[in-house]
């Protein structure tokens, strides 16, 4: 579960200052989180593991360029898992076999009983606001953020061509972004 | 060329997050994201509101061996072979889901200490982070408001570390001590000490310096994690 009481912002800014100790609890804190989403990334938990290791030392060498001023040291730290398993990805031509009924299930949107106490709780929107969208612009965007496919490979998934999917995604964004700012 | 619309760059920045866009293109967004600290924010923004995916994930815990490979690579943990060494043993400690819903049993039953008192009360499974079938500890607080910690299983805690408790009712408000605890014992606290309690009601058990976190928040490693949940009981 997310820990409202860990203080992402400061134990990055500890890292910063060497301290092992902080990179310890944060390697405790995040390590499980994150390694499931390099998993449905990279469809292998050997690959997950070393993009989880790759990330981890990019975390630790570059802390100092953190600034807690631009955003949350949580979505810093997923920003640097996701390009690592993004990169893996380009480098291996994205040939994942994609176990299409977890994809399904994880796109299917019914929110479980905890995770509507969730949104309750944290007041949180993306959900929310993805639900709004209709699904052929739901899906190509769940599709890229779980599975990390190209424009290309979501169109040839889902038989539709380029220039629609790349439109459908572009104003799936930009609903999405103007449900965010409510 | 990038837009300076406003709208449309931060859609292109959200296609650039989630790694949709062509190498060439997706230089372009990386340079601007470098040299421009809006363009970054943005970036940071989109990825905050992707946690909430990343979140429905099933968390994995990674195999043992990769903390000492991290550790190896960045040339790291030169003194720490204690903190290996519990954490070696925590990831031994595997409990079925039997033993979960054992637990639940256990923390949903009426208890001795309980029989006197009215119904309503609350209970929090405690479980190390991230691992959906170990529980630790289990809170309970009857309807009197007192609390009592039960230890599930009895850990070794190095001679210069402590075990702290606390708990977080609003994140405005931070989370809040509730003393130290001493592994595999009980622990006592009267109404007046915990305050009014609610559903959802963070607990949490760090792993501070001895003597406890020299700062008002936890500073440690969370050893285990859990909210409350309203017990009814009869």
């Amino acid at each position: 579960m997310s820990d409202p009481m860990f203080d992402y912002d400061r134990t990055l800014e500890a890292c910063a200052g060497h301290d092992e100790r902080a990179f310890q609890a944060l390697y405790r804190q995040e390590s499980a989180q994150m390694l499931g989403l390099a998993i449905s990334l990279l469809g292998q938990r050997d690959a997950a593991e070393d993009c989880l290791h790759d990330a981890f030392v990019q975390i630790w060498r570059n802390a100092g360029r953190f600034q807690r001023s631009l955003g949350s040291g949580r979505a810093w730290i997923y920003s640097i898992l996701r390009y690592r398993a993004l990169n893996q990805l380009r480098q291996r031509g994205r040939t994942v076999a994609l176990a299409d009924d977890i994809a399904e299930h994880l796109i299917d949107d019914s929110p479980s009983a905890a995770q509507q106490h969730e949104q309750q709780s944290d007041k949180r929107h993306l959900r929310a606001c993805l639900q709004k969208l209709e699904r052929p612009r739901r899906h190509p965007v769940l599709l890229a953020f779980y599975r990390g496919l190209t424009h290309e490979q979501i169109a040839e998934r889902l038989t539709t061509p380029l220039g629609t999917i790349k439109g459908r995604i572009r104003s799936g964004l930009r609903a999405l972004q103007e449900c965010l700012q409510r | 060329m990038i837009s300076t619309d406003p709208a449309e760059r931060r859609a292109l920045i959200g296609e650039y997050v989630l790694g949709l866009l062509e190498q060439e293109q997706a230089a372009e967004v990386a340079e601007l994201i470098e040299r421009d600290p809006q363009a970054a924010a943005m970036a940071l923004q989109w990825q905050q509101h992707f946690l909430e995916l990343s979140d429905r994930l099933e968390p994995s815990t990674p195999s043992p061996g990769l903390w000492p490979r991290l550790q190896h690579t960045l040339n790291l943990g030169q003194r720490t072979s204690a903190w290996q060494a519990w954490w070696s043993s925590l990831s031994a400690w595997r409990l079925t889901s039997a033993a979960l819903a054992m637990a639940l049993l256990i923390a949903l039953l009426p208890m001795p200490w309980q029989s006197d008192t009215p119904p309503a009360s609350y209970t929090a499974v405690l479980q190390p982070p991230g691992e959906a079938a170990a529980p630790g500890w289990v809170v309970h607080i009857d309807a009197a408001g007192t609390l009592l910690l039960e230890p599930l299983r009895e850990d070794q805690v190095a001679a210069d570390r402590s075990v702290q408790f606390w708990t977080l009712v609003d994140p405005q408000d931070g989370p809040r001590s509730l003393g130290l605890v001493e592994p595999g014992e009980r622990l006592t606290l009267t109404a007046e000490q915990i305050g009014a309690v609610r559903a959802g009601q963070l607990f949490e058990l760090t792993l501070e310096p001895s003597g406890g976190s020299p700062l008002n928040r936890p500073t440690g490693e969370v050893l285990y994690i859990g909210r409350a949940v309203m017990a009814a009981l009869d």
